[in-house]
């Protein structure tokens, strides 16, 4: 087998490359739309006072609408951050794959475990900002743990940890 | 066999990490009173005392005292400013405690009512308890200082009705009976406090 690297599917690349833009994009709008975005958590969290615990006082509220509204925020940056970074990872990943695994099959499963895991996991700290004004910061992570970041998270790192013993296996028949 | 399950195993362990992703911290932060209070403390320690009256002219504080006159000792905001233009920092300090005394104590006697309001579903009033705990403590912890230098004994009993209530507040069923007295306890506390802190004011005018 010859050192070269190989190209990992356009497929993969293309999502990548997707998602490196979602990023680039997402960052720009939170700050282009901040005070609007501010304004839209607040005026969801005011109308779902029981979600949130509002008492009606604001020497108690304003507090509470703090926090959630720096966890809104936190999440759109992570989601930013987690993007960019997880858009490089797919790349530098797949490419690893595409050249070390052997079986059609196996490099298949690892290329798209990597590829759906890495794109999918910052998707869930944009659903978390967008849960919430809905469900409160707990609830709201809960969601995005089990629906998002459980799962895209898991199939990044189960592919991972293959790719590694993969690599391992490379070495040791060196 | 033991092979076979070794990916088996893998898949059902290995996204446990992906739950210790990161959310990021939230540290509370000061309200326009608090940032406003300090803000005047400050410079009155300083002794720039024509700076903390610009400030406190054009602040929050005053806002709320004013906003807040028919609750709070006569002549409250008046004699705030009339200290801070004479230089008398002892004088600001007392009425900026007796201030944040008043503010607390109005929290401490809302949280009281919400919490045998019959309305509120069990769940809103158990999670009000705690709530109205924090905002209390974020305005007498200003204060316990000046409070302390002033009546020992008024600290001490701030403090112990406070962390009785925050036993409760945690207990399983924060929204009891035992909540509710500590509440209306810290209000008396801080009646007390206002009312022996103003009539010294009005004797030592």
């Amino acid at each position: 087998m010859s050192d070269a690297w190989r190209l990992p599917p356009l497929a993969a690349v293309l999502v990548a490359v997707v998602l490196i833009v979602c990023a680039e994009a997402g960052g720009a709008s939170m700050v282009r739309f901040r005070v609007e975005l501010t304004r839209w958590a607040r005026g969801v969290m005011l109308a779902h006072p029981e979600v949130h615990g509002l008492v009606g006082v604001r020497d108690v509220d304003e507090r509470i609408l703090d926090e959630a509204l720096v966890k809104f925020d936190a999440g759109l940056r992570l989601f930013h951050l987690h993007a960019e970074g997880m858009g490089l990872v797919i790349l530098a990943t797949t490419a690893v794959a595409a050249t070390l695994a052997r079986g059609r099959r196996v490099r298949g499963v690892m290329i798209v475990l990597l590829t759906a895991g890495g794109a999918g996991y910052p998707l869930g700290y944009l659903l978390w900002s967008w849960l919430i004004p809905y469900h409160g910061i707990e609830r709201g992570k809960s969601i995005a743990e089990w629906f998002v970041w459980m799962p895209f998270g898991g199939a990044t790192i189960v592919a991972l940890w293959w790719l590694a013993g993969l690599v391992v296996l490379r070495l040791a028949r060196r | 066999m033991t092979l076979r399950a070794l990916p088996l195993l893998a898949l059902v362990v290995a996204p446990v990490p992906a739950l210790a992703h990161h959310v990021g911290a939230y540290t509370p932060q000061d309200n326009e009173l608090t940032t406003n209070f300090k803000q005047v403390k400050f410079s009155v320690q300083a002794g720039k005392f024509e700076v903390a009256r610009r400030l406190f002219e054009a602040g929050a504080l005053r806002a709320q005292m004013r906003a807040k006159a028919a609750t709070l000792p006569p002549g409250l905001e008046s004699g705030t400013r009339a200290a801070l233009q004479a230089g008398d920092a002892p004088e600001v300090e007392r009425r900026l405690m007796i201030f944040f005394a008043a503010l607390a104590r109005d929290l401490a006697l809302e949280a009281g009512r919400q919490l045998v309001d019959a309305r509120l579903a069990p769940e809103a009033r158990a999670t009000a308890g705690p709530r109205f705990l924090e905002a209390i403590w974020r305005y007498y912890n200003l204060i316990d200082f000046a409070v302390a230098m002033r009546d020992d004994k008024t600290s001490v009993a701030m403090r112990l009705a406070f962390d009785e209530a925050e036993g409760y507040a945690k207990a399983a069923a924060p929204a009891g009976a035992g909540l509710s007295d500590a509440l209306r306890r810290i209000a008396q506390i801080l009646t007390h406090l206002i009312d022996t802190s103003s009539t010294f004011a009005r004797r030592n005018p």
